[in-house]
This record gives structure tokens, C-alpha cells and sequence, in this order.
């Protein structure tokens, strides 16, 4: 019959299949595949090739000094030493370059410098794309981060969303071009500047973005063009003329694929030993997995709880423990805003909810912060990598103190510390606390579960609940003050003290706004230091800092996480600095 | 007939105004800070959130956001989608290729597989090959695609590379991209032999294989069954007694008088199937990294993308209805007995 002939067939290949897949393959040892290209797959989405409109690690990491350059750079793996890359020399007191007032910075323009099309790099051209990165000042861009020093505002903007055109006079009289060298004033005396400098004055040229319809730099246009509506409304949303070592081949949105092409006439001689860099958006772990194993990719993205599971594999290699500027924490809120708000439970302390200013008494912060088990959150929910926190400044950097008091866990002083809240009311009608994290971070759903663990084995009348939330959920219900005690961490937008002391500790800080947390003191000390040149006075005021962190204990530092890099073994030239975003510098990178 | 089109066609309207409603509707459950969570991912972006929140103009009710996409839409435009960083209009046409050939792929094959094997399981009711096709079907509708979707990618590349996840190969796609191959369709297999290149032709096809199994295996074991049970109805009635009385021989028994009239149920059911394939492979496409239309849809609908939400429903309703209609106009074809 017809349909058993056609019945064999299929057996026959059912089983040719099968015998395959179970063996008969052949596992040689790889070789390099791809020698000049160099594949990564990551989870993320690319936001954008414009370097003003940037502010995603994953967009960063793409272009930034890959693509487009800035003035100077960071020596090796250091954040505090630069060395020059479009300028001829780093700015400092002792050249002249800095003025003795530490308002002014001199930046002289490489005369050697060349963009990618082989056009010189001007002193207008580096004017040009400051000024353009703080003019486009995009809501929730990092437009802000030039803004502040140089005109000493954070917006181009007044209340009600309009431009203001004394802003863009302030910038353009601040940014002056004398001869080849770029002059900045700044509004006062900002001692990270430098620092930002080194990552965020990255140089395009300005007749290619004029010529693709971009900002002609004019003070008639700008109002036109700041603050566009869409990632891809701007000119250089697939990318702009830089200097760097790689161009932007093209931007394939449609595949979620970058492909970067090496520049063969980089003006700093050597080329790049990649000819070709792809970037392509793989969503699914186990499928990048895969491809890393195969050789298909040579980086991949790879979250903590999954790192065992690349671990061992061979041709893999993992540095781990690497420095990256982040503080992980657990916020209190110190009046929860939000009528009925269920997080509150009853909203009273009668054992069922707590009130909406309960942790506005530094007593319970006090007790909520010897409460923790630390070196359990350490060792369970961050496979012990992370350094355990004493304050917002991270590890590494600039005025951390290796020395400042931080709070240890030890129930017998929890449950004294309790007794002591409010004369012994709270540890006699007990309280429901509720608990908040983002659905999906392992990290925090363990460290909520070890909070409830600690504080309700203090006394049976101490009731946590853990809830989390969807990421966008969770962070606008945290910038509306509705969240009681929650975790949240920060990254480095630029690696200088102030940018964690600040959303951390001022009163207008992105955090401690949410938090209704205010102390005249650390709001004075935070902006002396943004003042101050003296590294030395710094230092003591950060330490100082600290210190407040510490007794005022608005927000509890769980610590500084590092991280780690996955990549095929042949992968050579590697290193690592706490500001590179995502991977490195391309750069230096080969195969073999 | 004509006059049955159109009554179709009317409707596709009232649907597609009826589901983008009900998801701006939705939105309105979400406080205006939550809408706005697609464009402040970070807490270093808080700062901005009111002004966001005005720019966007997402304080405002749900039916002024939805009277003004619906006006737009009217004007051609269905807006921008920040998922896919690019507009509605471009991101369909650069997912749907992707689907689209993966789902003609897969639906030929289901199509082939499960009626023949239906077919051959009803005539050989309760016999060994009926057990083994039910067995196999059974284990297909029961077994979660992403299971079967990753067992598969273990095998056949972990184990052995044989068939590398995505849609080509680096060296094909770099050539696909170049300015030497023209793309007519952005059906990459179809594209590859207009342009004469079969060696792209086998990349993408090499690239087909094992999505178009995860995706074809699930619906193949559906649509066994009911082939199944259709056939065994068919062979019940009086004209297949009828056939096999006046000595015709088996085979023409079973294609020309029983599998016809047992078609009906199952074009039904493929349409439905077909719709779904070209809607909603979210998982196929998401293990396989293949850049289609569904992934497209569901991170939309994660990250609160309403107008990347409302473009691909509004399309997906479009092919739904499309799908029904052609089923519909294919049981006249099937079934000469039934008039529109």
C-alpha cells in the first residue's frame, strides 16, 4: 500500500535523525571563526547612533571612543588619570591649561586629528558638538550632564517646557575658540570636570551633520531644534562623522543589528586590528549561550544568576570582579505619599500596616539598618560579589572611606534598638511592613526575602510582606513617593563622588526627593565640594559625608556589586575601566 | 459572492476601531508616570519625568490620546514605535518578511503533514500507525514550544552546528546587505533565487529549518486530530459506501470522496492557524532570533509602546479577517454545495 511505503520513509528518517543528534556529529577543536570580525550579542535595544541623544550603556558602549572621541581619555584602567586624545595636552594647573580661579579649562585641538572622512578636526567643530550636545537637551537625556558645569543650570528649559535663549548665549559665550584651542568657562568652580570631559565631549564634525540637515549652530535655529520628540527625529539618529577607529557601517533596525567598520585612515596611525564589529540583539540567554559556544559570538551579555551556566565552558573566558561604579541600596521613605496607598496596610501602627511618616524617626531607620543580615545578602543574593556599602560613593572611587562605620547585623542589638523606637510602642503593637523590589532582579527579590527573614525572626508581632512590581511600574511609583522601603541602585554617569552624593543625599536629589529626605548640612557640604579644587578638602568633606550617611540613615547601602564579562578565550588586547560601558575599547581588541 | 466580500470587508473596520479602543482603554488603568516608563528606563533619567509626561502628553484621558492616533491613522499615519525605533508603517514592513516566510514555510508543512497523517491515521483507525501518530500529536500539543524550541537548538547547533539561530549567516547577510543583491519581497529565499544567488538561497533556508519545526510540530499535532476525526466522520457516511460499492478503488475512495468532504473543518481551523502563525510566533522568533513581526508585538506591549500596541493590532485584526474570508471563499471551492 501507498501509505505504508511513505510510513517507512519517515521511520527511516526518524531515525537517521535521532542517531545523529545522539552522536555521530564530529566535536573537533575550534578554530578562530570570524578572525577580523568581532561578534557580540547582548539582550539590549540600541536607543541611538546620535551622540547627543545617547544615554543607554548599550548605545554608549557602541560608539563611545569606538566611533566618536573626546578631548582626553582615561589612562588605562584609571578613572582619576587622563591622557590626551583630541587635545594635545590634559588640562591642569601646573600647564596653565586651568586657570587659578579652576573656572577656566584651555583644551588645544590636535592639528594632526582627523575625522573619518579625512577632514581635519577644528576647535570649531569641538565647540560645535558641545554646544549641540547641550542645546538638543532631550527630556530624560543626559544633555544635563554639560549643562550644570557650563551654564549652571541642568535644563535649556523654564517650567513650562519653553526654551530659553539665555541659556544657549550663556554655553556659547562659556565656549570660546581661540585659534586652535577650545576655551571653557565654566559657571563656577566644578572640580569634576575634567572627569566629564574624559567621557562625555565627544567630537563630531560639524559640516557633516550640517550637510545631512542637522543644527547649522546658529542661535536662530536652536530653539528649533532642542528637544525632539523621537529618537529618530534627529539627523544623526543612525550615527555622525567621528574620529574614531571604527565607522558606523549601517544600523539595520529591522534585524536589531550594528555593524561598525574599521576607519582605515584613523589619524592615529596604527588602524584597528578589527576589520569589523557586529552587535546584534539576541533577547534569548539560552540562544546567546549557544552562540557563544559555537564561536557564532564572541562576547556575550550575561546576567549574575545565569553565570554558572556559562562557566566551564570551553574557549570561554570570564573575568570577573571588575569595578563599575554602582550602588545598590534599600530606600526609606520618609512620607509615603498616596491616599490609601495598600502598601501602607492599615496606614497606623496597630500591627497591621505602618503610618506614612514611620520611618520619618531616625530610630527606626536605625533599627530597620542593624536589622539586615548583610554578609547573608552578600553571600546568597550576590554570590559574594559585591563590596558591602557605608555610604553612596562606590568602592574605587574618589572619596570612598575604606574606614567609615557602617551598621553589622546582630539580633540581640536589632531587638534592643527596637525596644528603644518610641519609648517601646513599636515593639509591643509590632508593625506590617511592605517590602518593594522590580519583578525579575533576583538579586533584590533575595535580599527582600532575607530583610523579611531578619526582621520578623526579631519579634512575632514584626510582619514583612515582599512584593514586586514591572520595572517602569516600579520606578514611577518610586518617583511619586508611594513606595515605603524598596531597593533601587545607581551608575555612574561620570566618575566623580559627586554624581552619587548628590541623587543620594540632597535634598533635590533624584532619590531623596522621592524620599522626602532634607538636611540643610549635607546640602551645604555637597555643594562646597562641587566648589572645591583641593582634592584634599574634598576628601574630607565626602568623608564627612559618610558620616551623615551613616547617622542620618535615610537609605540603607547594601553595596557596590562588581562585574564581570563573558567572551570567547581568542579575543586578545582586553582590559577594562570602570567607565567603559559594556565591553571595552574595540580598539584594542583582536583575534587570534 | 461579491456582495459576501464586501459584508466582510465592512467589518474589518468595526473590529480593528474595536480592539485598539479596548487597548487604549487599558492604558487609562496606568497612572500617567507608568505611561510614561517607555521613555525613563533608568533611575539617572527621573529627573525629567514630569516634563516627559507633558511632552508626550500622556496626562491626557485615553479617549483625546485615541481620537488623535485614530485621526492620524485615517491620514495614513500610524505613528512611531520606540520599540522599533522606527515608525509603525516601516517596523511592519521590516518584521512582517521575517514572518511571513517563516509562516508559509511552516504552514506548508503543517499543512501537508497533518492532513496526510490525519488521513492515514483514520484509515488505519486503531491500528499501530494510528496509535503512533496519535502519540506523536498528543506529545506535540502538549509539549510547550519553548521546550521543544530549545531542545531543538541544543541538538541541532549546540551539539552539532548544523542549524545556526537567526536569519542568515554573517557572510550572507553582509552580502544581503550590500548593494549587490536587490531585495524584491524581503522573503530572503525568494529574494536569493530572483537575484541568482543559491548559495543564499541554502543559508536562509539552513536558517528555516528548525524554527519552521518548533513552529510546524505544535499546530501539525492540532490539526492531525481534527483531520482525524473529520476523516473517520466521513468514512461513516453512505456516499463513501456508496464509492467503495461500485468497486472504486481505495485510494480514489479515500482523496477524491472521503478527504474532500473532511476538509471543511480543517481549512477552518488552518486559517485560523495560518493567522496566528503571521500574528503571533512570539517564541519561535524570540529562541530562534528571528527578527519578526510577533517579538515586535509583545516587547511593544511590555514596554508600553501604545502606538506600537495599537499599529500591530490594527494589523493583526487585518489579517485575521483577511484569514477568515479566504477560508470562507475556499469552502465554496472545497464544497460546491455551499453558495454565498
Amino acid at each position: 500500500m501507498v501509505e505504508m511505503q511513505s510510513f517507512r520513509v519517515i521511520l527511516l528518517v526518524g531515525v537517521l535523525v535521532v542517531s545523529l543528534a545522539l552522536g555521530l556529529g564530529i566535536s573537533s577543536a575550534q578554530q578562530v571563526k570570524n578572525p577580523d570580525t568581532l561578534i557580540i550579542a547582548h539582550s539590549g535595544d540600541v536607543d541611538s547612533l546620535d551622540p547627543a541623544w545617547q544615554y543607554d550603556t548599550l548605545s554608549s558602549g557602541i560608539t563611545l571612543w569606538n566611533v566618536y572621541e573626546t578631548l582626553i581619555f582615561f589612562r588605562g584602567g584609571s578613572v582619576g588619570d587622563y591622557v590626551p586624545m583630541l587635545a594635545t595636552q590634559v588640562p591642569s594647573l601646573r600647564n596653565g591649561l586651568i586657570s587659578r580661579d579652576a573656572r577656566t579649562f584651555t583644551f588645544p585641538i590636535n592639528p594632526q586629528a582627523r575625522f573619518s572622512d579625512g577632514t581635519p578636526v577644528t576647535a570649531e567643530d569641538v565647540k560645535y558638538s558641545l554646544m549641540r550636545f547641550m542645546m538638543i537637551d532631550r527630556d530624560g537625556g543626559p544633555s544635563w550632564v554639560l549643562l550644570q558645569p557650563i551654564t549652571g543650570e541642568d535644563t535649556t528649559r523654564d517650567k513650562d517646557g519653553k526654551f530659553r535663549m539665555e541659556i544657549f548665549d550663556r554655553a556659547d559665550r562659556a565656549i570660546q575658540v581661540r585659534g586652535n584651542s577650545v576655551v571653557i568657562t565654566l559657571a563656577r568652580p566644578y572640580a569634576p570636570f575634567l572627569n566629564i570631559m574624559a567621557s562625555w565631549s565627544m567630537v563630531i564634525s560639524k559640516r557633516a551633520a550640517i550637510a545631512k540637515g542637522d543644527w547649522d549652530g546658529r542661535r536662530e535655529t536652536v530653539a528649533r531644534f532642542n528637544n525632539p520628540q523621537r529618537n529618530a527625529d534627529t539627523k544623526l539618529f543612525e550615527g555622525a562623522v567621528g574620529t574614531g577607529p571604527f565607522v558606523i557601517e549601517r544600523w539595520d533596525r529591522g534585524t536589531k543589528t550594528v555593524i561598525l567598520r574599521r576607519n582605515e585612515r584613523y589619524w592615529r596611525g596604527q588602524r584597528a586590528a578589527l576589520q569589523r564589529v557586529v552587535f546584534r540583539t539576541v533577547e534569548e540567554f539560552a540562544t546567546r549561550r549557544l552562540m557563544l559556544q559555537q564561536g557564532d559570538a564572541d562576547f556575550i551579555t550575561v546576567g549574575r544568576p545565569e553565570q554558572s551556566q556559562v562557566e566551564g565552558l570551553p574557549g570561554v573566558r570570564i573575568v570577573d570582579d571588575l569595578s563599575q561604579f554602582v550602588t545598590q541600596a534599600l530606600f526609606l521613605n520618609l512620607n509615603v505619599k498616596g491616599a490609601g496607598n495598600p502598601y501602607l496596610g492599615s496606614g497606623r501602627l496597630d500591627g497591621n500596616g505602618i503610618p506614612a511618616n514611620f520611618f520619618s524617626d531616625v530610630q527606626v531607620r536605625r533599627a530597620i539598618a542593624q536589622s539586615i543580615d548583610y554578609g547573608a545578602i552578600r553571600r546568597d543574593c550576590f554570590r559574594n560579589k559585591i563590596t558591602l556599602g557605608n555610604g553612596p560613593i562606590p568602592r574605587g572611587m574618589f572619596g570612598y572611606n575604606e574606614r567609615g562605620r557602617w551598621y553589622t547585623y546582630d539580633r540581640d542589638r536589632a531587638i534592643a534598638a527596637w525596644r528603644e523606637v518610641q519609648g517601646g510602642r513599636v515593639w509591643e503593637t509590632g508593625f506590617k511592613l511592605t517590602v518593594l523590589y522590580n519583578t525579575g532582579n533576583a538579586a533584590r527579590r533575595c535580599a527582600s526575602e532575607i530583610l523579611k527573614r531578619s526582621i520578623e525572626s526579631l519579634n512575632p508581632k514584626f510582619q514583612v510582606e515582599v512584593t514586586s512590581l514591572a520595572w517602569s511600574t516600579y520606578l514611577a511609583q518610586e518617583n511619586e513617593g508611594r513606595l515605603p522601603i524598596y531597593f533601587l541602585g545607581w551608575a555612574a554617569d561620570y566618575a566623580d563622588p559627586d554624581n552619587f552624593v548628590y541623587p543620594f543625599m540632597h535634598s533635590n536629589g533624584t532619590f531623596t526627593k522621592a524620599q522626602s529626605y532634607s538636611n540643610p548640612e549635607v546640602d551645604r557640604l555637597i555643594e562646597e565640594a562641587q566648589r572645591t579644587a583641593d582634592p584634599a578638602r574634598r576628601r574630607q568633606i565626602y568623608f564627612r559625608l559618610q558620616e551623615i550617611a551613616y547617622t542620618d540613615v535615610p537609605t540603607v547601602y547594601l553595596g557596590y556589586p562588581t562585574g564581570f564579562v563573558v567572551m570567547r578565550s581568542w579575543v586578545r588586547g582586553w582590559y577594562w575601566n570602570p567607565m567603559f560601558f559594556g565591553l571595552g575599547y574595540l580598539y584594542a581588541l583582536s583575534k587570534q | 459572492m461579491t456582495a459576501f466580500i464586501a459584508r466582510r470587508l465592512v467589518l474589518l473596520p468595526i473590529v480593528v476601531i474595536g480592539t485598539t479602543l479596548l487597548i487604549f482603554a487599558l492604558t487609562q488603568l496606568l497612572s500617567p508616570a507608568m505611561r510614561a516608563s517607555l521613555f525613563v528606563q533608568d533611575p539617572n533619567q527621573m529627573r525629567d519625568l514630569e516634563a516627559i509626561i507633558r511632552k508626550y502628553g500622556l496626562d491626557r484621558p485615553f479617549y483625546v490620546q485615541y481620537w488623535e492616533w485614530l485621526k492620524n491613522v485615517v491620514r495614513g499615519d500610524l505613528g512611531y514605535s520606540f520599540v522599533a525605533r522606527q515608525t509603525v508603517a516601516e517596523a511592519i514592513r521590516s518584521f512582517f518578511p521575517t514572518t511571513l516566510e517563516l509562516s508559509l514555510f511552516s504552514f506548508g508543512l503543517l499543512l501537508m503533514v497533518g492532513i496526510w497523517l490525519g488521513t492515514l491515521s483514520a484509515v488505519h483507525k486503531d491500528r499501530w500507525i494510528d496509535h503512533l501518530s496519535r502519540t506523536v500529536s498528543i506529545v506535540g500539543t502538549g509539549l510547550p514550544t519553548f521546550v521543544w524550541g530549545l531542545v531543538l537548538l541544543l541538538l541541532f547547533y549546540g551539539m552539532h552546528p548544523w542549524f545556526p539561530p537567526g536569519r542568515l549567516s554573517l557572510e550572507a547577510y553582509l552580502y544581503v546587505t550590500s548593494d549587490r543583491f536587490r531585495s524584491y519581497t524581503g522573503l530572503l529565499t525568494l529574494d536569493a533565487l530572483l537575484n541568482g544567488q543559491l548559495w543564499i538561497f541554502w543559508d536562509a533556508l539552513r536558517h528555516l529549518v528548525l524554527p519552521v519545526l518548533t513552529l510546524s510540530y505544535f499546530t501539525a499535532a492540532v490539526l492531525v486530530r481534527v483531520m482525524r476525526s473529520a476523516m473517520l466522520e466521513t468514512l461513516r457516511q453512505d456516499y463513501v459506501r456508496t464509492a467503495r460499492a461500485k468497486g472504486l478503488p481505495e485510494p480514489v475512495v479515500i482523496r477524491r470522496h472521503a478527504r474532500r468532504n473532511a476538509l471543511i473543518p480543517v481549512i477552518t481551523l488552518a486559517s485560523l492557524i495560518l493567522a496566528g502563525l503571521l500574528t503571533g510566533a512570539v517564541i519561535t522568533e524570540t529562541i530562534y532570533d528571528l527578527p519578526g513581526i510577533g517579538r515586535w508585538g509583545a516587547q511593544a506591549a511590555q514596554q508600553l509602546d501604545i502606538p506600537g500596541v495599537a499599529g500591530f493590532a490594527l494589523f493583526s485584526a487585518v489579517l485575521v479577517v483577511l484569514g477568515n474570508l479566504a477560508a470562507d471563499i475556499l469552502y465554496a471551492f472545497v464544497d460546491p454545495r455551499i453558495r454565498y
